[in-house]
């Protein structure tokens, strides 16, 4: 399943061809990481705590959409109404029932699921430029339901909530939040890995390069696209309800376009079409504001900038965006993929015909 | 009455700044989302020559006309024109990147004050009756007048004036225009410049009207929709669908819900992407292409 | 001797950095004569002229070696436009008109060369074509096929070009129709001093009107000569003309049959 080493080795069987680790160089690397992200918590202060949180909360709506968009080649543009769909499906019912965690979040799965379907369905007759449009409509909407309830009930300023609990002990410190969201992640990482090689994993890459030929080779187009969208969006649902959890907090403003280009960001700048590229996204789209921070302390800026500081993300940010786009548009695993081919192939370098 | 006056200004708004999707999308099939933030830049193009030609209203208007007309070339010939002949998705991004780009950029240098640029001018926005009624103010019934000039002109100009041919032929078969001789570049770069040229005037007005603040970014995406409800390369269309986003969103308002304003139009555009998703009088594109 | 107005030196042309369609084809066209290239589907005809006429990476395609010379400059790999501009106009084999625009308008939105006289340019169209002259204000869309091939080519002349190069002038059209437009080609070229450079799978009709042919096949030159040495040849009469060696018509395909020790015998 990951990408072919250098000459000596060969995969001899379909097994090890899809198997998600196969050298042992792989493997050693991988137990490394692994080590420093379980002793991450136990080095780290608040400040970083609190961005290994974001990063990996991020994450599992990144590699969501990455499935959708990057994968199954259905753009989105309602990101951020799935999330909000998650998040205002857990305040709704704490606030309403009083409902505990283990309600909330399949229930906000199951939501996910069903407003999943509903983007789904114009995907069934729209596609590219229309579907993307599609999706924004109904990401308008369901925001503009989640006003209308906050209006209506009169928590004009937003939803309270408390943090989850289980027989009397409460997720509350970072640090426990953090071995939650990362078993989050690591459990959407594999199931998407997993997803991919299979059957459905395999009918998505098809739609997305050929329709008509993934057809006539017997695939059901309609299900695979549905299949995307219900997948992806009850993966950004149960994000949803993670975020309100992890916050504290539900309002309909935080759930904005701009949420969604940032996700949406997160797959460009990662590179589509690689879960790694979600990830790696991820990372650059959650730490992006606060480097431009950093940069501003450092410039000396800091306090002529203050009052202005998110018009300045914003604009770096879509600069940024920007230049991936044209410079790079295979993003940062596109880069990543060059610096490994001249390490593998060195001193040859591989020249396509016809330069 | 005052409710078809409403409508009217309404859809004179929507109209001026859905021609520039139009525009664009017609001769370069690109879908720029960019143009909320270039009509607010053109507003804001009003306020710095209001506040630098002080005294002298026309020239202001002038100056500030052609300013917005020059910012949609160099939109292109610094930035779109490396995104021709990449996918379409590629492309929308650049120019939602371009327009977050934009409104970052337009806060750090005019600040979040709403501003009026009217004052500069040395005119006011008085009111004027319709009927017996109804009554529309002054920057209203220029837009509405302002918008016919400017759809009359671009029909007149697209049909009957040989670039605008070139630019209607480059849009069909961009591969057959340029072997008859027509540069692409310089068409696609005259269609964001009268793109800009007319959000840009729709931004001043309004300005004039009401002032600019950060809401008026929100006019822009909901111009969005009246221009795909018409059919994205259909000036027609942009008409059609601009009376019909705007009647909808005003009879709602003031029959069921105020809150509705921002998600009427998207509701209208969801309808239509339903029923008939090329739009009232869009050529129907084959959607299920391979 | 006096330097043919187009020359392919080793013509190398790419798709996708992967496929090469045309390998290395090298042929002379002069000025004001008639050229014909021949080839079944497939040989890299199409290829080799919009090679000629400026690919624009629609199809990522590109010409990775050799040369293309138009009165002694290299016009490979140029956008269209610009070539066009230095007189050489490609009537295509495919959307070869402005679908949603009139007769009229199809003609209105030519860019002629710098220099050429517009007007006069417009009028002789409508001289060479009265059928079209008939037609100003109707759709192309709704033009028949040999209208929309006479439109084709009165846009093409719109350029002012110097050499027209017609892609496959025969293809869906009725032989009667085809020798009206061969007819009227061969009058533009006089009236108008141009060169042709035609790509045809029907060799029958080419062979008549050219002065010099070149046959490809996979993307490489075979064969070329005058009409009257190409008629004579064997290979030719048996796969392209369809008269076997016998008199009896002979189908078999060019590509199917292994014919390669004939070549080289």
């Amino acid at each position: 399943m990951s990408q072919p080493r250098s000459s000596g080795y060969f995969r001899t069987s379909y097994q090890r061809d899809i198997a998600l680790l196969d050298t042992r160089t792989q493997k050693t690397w991988l137990a490394i990481f692994g080590a420093v992200l379980l002793a991450f918590p136990f080095l780290a202060g608040p400040f970083m705590m609190d961005l290994a949180n974001q990063v990996l909360l991020t994450s599992i709506g990144a590699v969501a959409l990455m499935l959708l968009t990057g994968h199954a080649g259905q753009i989105s543009l309602g990101h951020a109404g799935l999330l909000a769909a998650g998040a205002f499906t857990t305040g709704i019912l704490f606030k309403e029932f009083g409902a505990p965690f283990w309600i909330t979040l399949p229930a906000s799965a199951a939501v996910g699921a069903a407003i999943g379907l509903l983007f789904g369905l114009p995907s069934l007759r729209l596609r590219g430029l229309y579907l993307a449009v599609s999706t924004l409509a109904l990401h308008f909407m369901v925001i503009h339901a989640g006003q209308e309830y906050e209006t209506r009930r009169g928590h004009s300023t937003g939803v309270v909530i408390d943090p989850p609990s289980l027989a009397g002990w409460t997720l509350q410190d970072p640090r426990a939040w953090y071995f939650v969201l990362l078993a989050g992640s690591v459990a959407t990482v594999l199931f998407s890995l997993n997803l991919l090689r299979s059957k459905t994993g395999r009918a998505w890459r098809a739609i997305h390069s050929r329709e008509a030929v993934a057809e006539a080779l017997g695939i059901n187009v309609h299900w695979a696209k549905l299949s995307a969208f219900i997948v992806s969006c009850t993966i950004t649902s149960i994000a949803g309800c993670l975020f309100a959890y992890y916050r504290g907090f539900v309002s309909a403003e935080a759930f904005s376009l701009y949420l969604t280009i940032q996700y949406v960001a997160t797959v460009i700048i990662g590179g589509i079409g690689s879960i790694l590229g979600a990830l790696l996204g991820t990372v650059f789209v959650v730490l992006f504001p606060y480097s431009i921070e950093a940069l501003m302390n450092a410039l000396g800026l800091a306090d002529r900038m203050a009052s202005v500081i998110f018009a300045l993300n914003y604009a770096a940010f879509g600069l940024a965006m920007i230049l991936f786009l044209v410079l790079e548009p295979q993003g940062l695993v596109g880069i990543w993929r060059r610096i490994q081919a001249w390490f593998l192939l060195w001193p040859f370098k591989q020249k396509p015909v016809g330069k | 009455m005052q409710l078809a006056v409403n409508i009217a200004v309404l859809a004179a708004i929507y109209a001026l700044i859905s021609c520039g999707y139009v525009l664009i999308y017609r001769v370069s099939r690109v879908l720029s989302l960019a143009h909320g933030e270039l009509m607010m830049l053109g507003a804001y193009g009003l306020a710095m020559t209001a506040s630098l030609f002080a005294g002298h209203p026309l020239i202001a208007i002038a100056a500030s006309a052609v300013l917005a007309l020059l910012v949609g070339v160099l939109v292109y010939a610094l930035l779109m024109w490396r995104m021709t002949g990449e996918s379409v998705l590629a492309a929308v991004l650049t120019t939602i990147a371009l327009g977050i780009l934009l409104r970052g950029a337009m806060i750090l240098a005019f600040g979040t004050q709403t501003q009026y640029p009217l004052r500069d001018l040395g005119w006011t926005n008085s009111s004027v009756a319709i009927g017996e009624s109804a009554r529309i103010s002054s920057a209203g019934l220029t837009l509405v007048l302002g918008t016919a000039a400017v759809y009359a002109g671009l029909f007149v100009f697209l049909r009957a004036s040989r670039w605008g041919i070139r630019m209607r032929a480059a849009g069909q078969n961009p591969l057959l225009a340029a072997q008859r001789g027509i540069r692409l570049h310089g068409v696609y770069a005259l269609a964001w410049g009268l793109a800009t040229f007319t959000g840009g005037m729709a931004g001043m007005l309004i300005a004039c009207d009401a002032g600019i603040e950060a809401t008026l970014v929100t006019v822009g995406l909901k111009a969005f929709p009246a221009a795909l409800v018409g059919g994205l390369d259909s000036l027609l269309g942009a008409l059609a669908g601009s009376l019909i986003i705007a009647a909808s969103e005003v009879l709602l308002i003031n029959y069921v819900d105020p809150l509705l304003s921002d998600v009427v139009p998207f509701f209208v555009l969801l309808a239509m992407l339903v029923i008939r998703p090329w739009g009232l009088f869009g050529t129907k594109e084959e959607l299920d292409r391979v | 001797m006096t330097p043919p107005l187009l020359r392919l030196d080793k013509l190398e042309v790419v798709y996708h950095r992967v496929i090469t369609a045309v390998q290395g084809i090298s042929l002379d066209v002069p000025a004001g004569s008639i050229v014909a290239l021949l080839g079944t589907y497939g040989a890299g005809k199409t290829t080799t002229l919009r090679a000629i006429s400026g690919f624009i990476g629609l199809d990522d395609a590109r010409v990775t070696e050799g040369a293309i010379t138009y009165r002694g400059e290299r016009i490979e790999n140029r956008p269209p436009h610009q070539t066009t501009a230095r007189g050489v106009t490609l009537v295509p084999e495919r959307s070869k008109v402005f679908e949603n625009l009139t007769v009229a308008e199809n003609i209105e939105a030519v860019v002629p060369r710098p220099g050429a006289d517009a007007r006069k340019l417009r009028d002789a169209v409508w001289e060479y074509f009265p059928a079209l002259a008939r037609l100003r204000s109707r759709e192309a869309g709704y033009l028949s096929g040999g209208e929309r091939q006479m439109l084709a080519i009165g846009s093409a002349l719109a350029c002012a070009p110097e050499l027209l190069l017609v892609d496959e002038l025969s293809q869906g059209l009725a032989p009667l129709v085809v020798q009206e437009l061969l007819d009227r080609l061969q009058l533009i070229r006089k009236g108008l001093g141009m060169t042709l450079l035609l790509v045809e799978q029907n060799a029958a009709i080419a062979l008549d009107v050219a002065d010099y042919a070149y046959v490809l096949e996979n993307g490489r030159i075979v064969l070329d000569g005058t009409p009257e040495k190409l008629r004579t040849h064997q290979d030719i009469r048996e796969f392209y003309l369809g008269t076997g060696a016998d008199g009896r018509r002979n189908y078999r395909d060019v590509k199917q049959y292994r014919r390669s020790r004939r070549w080289y015998g």
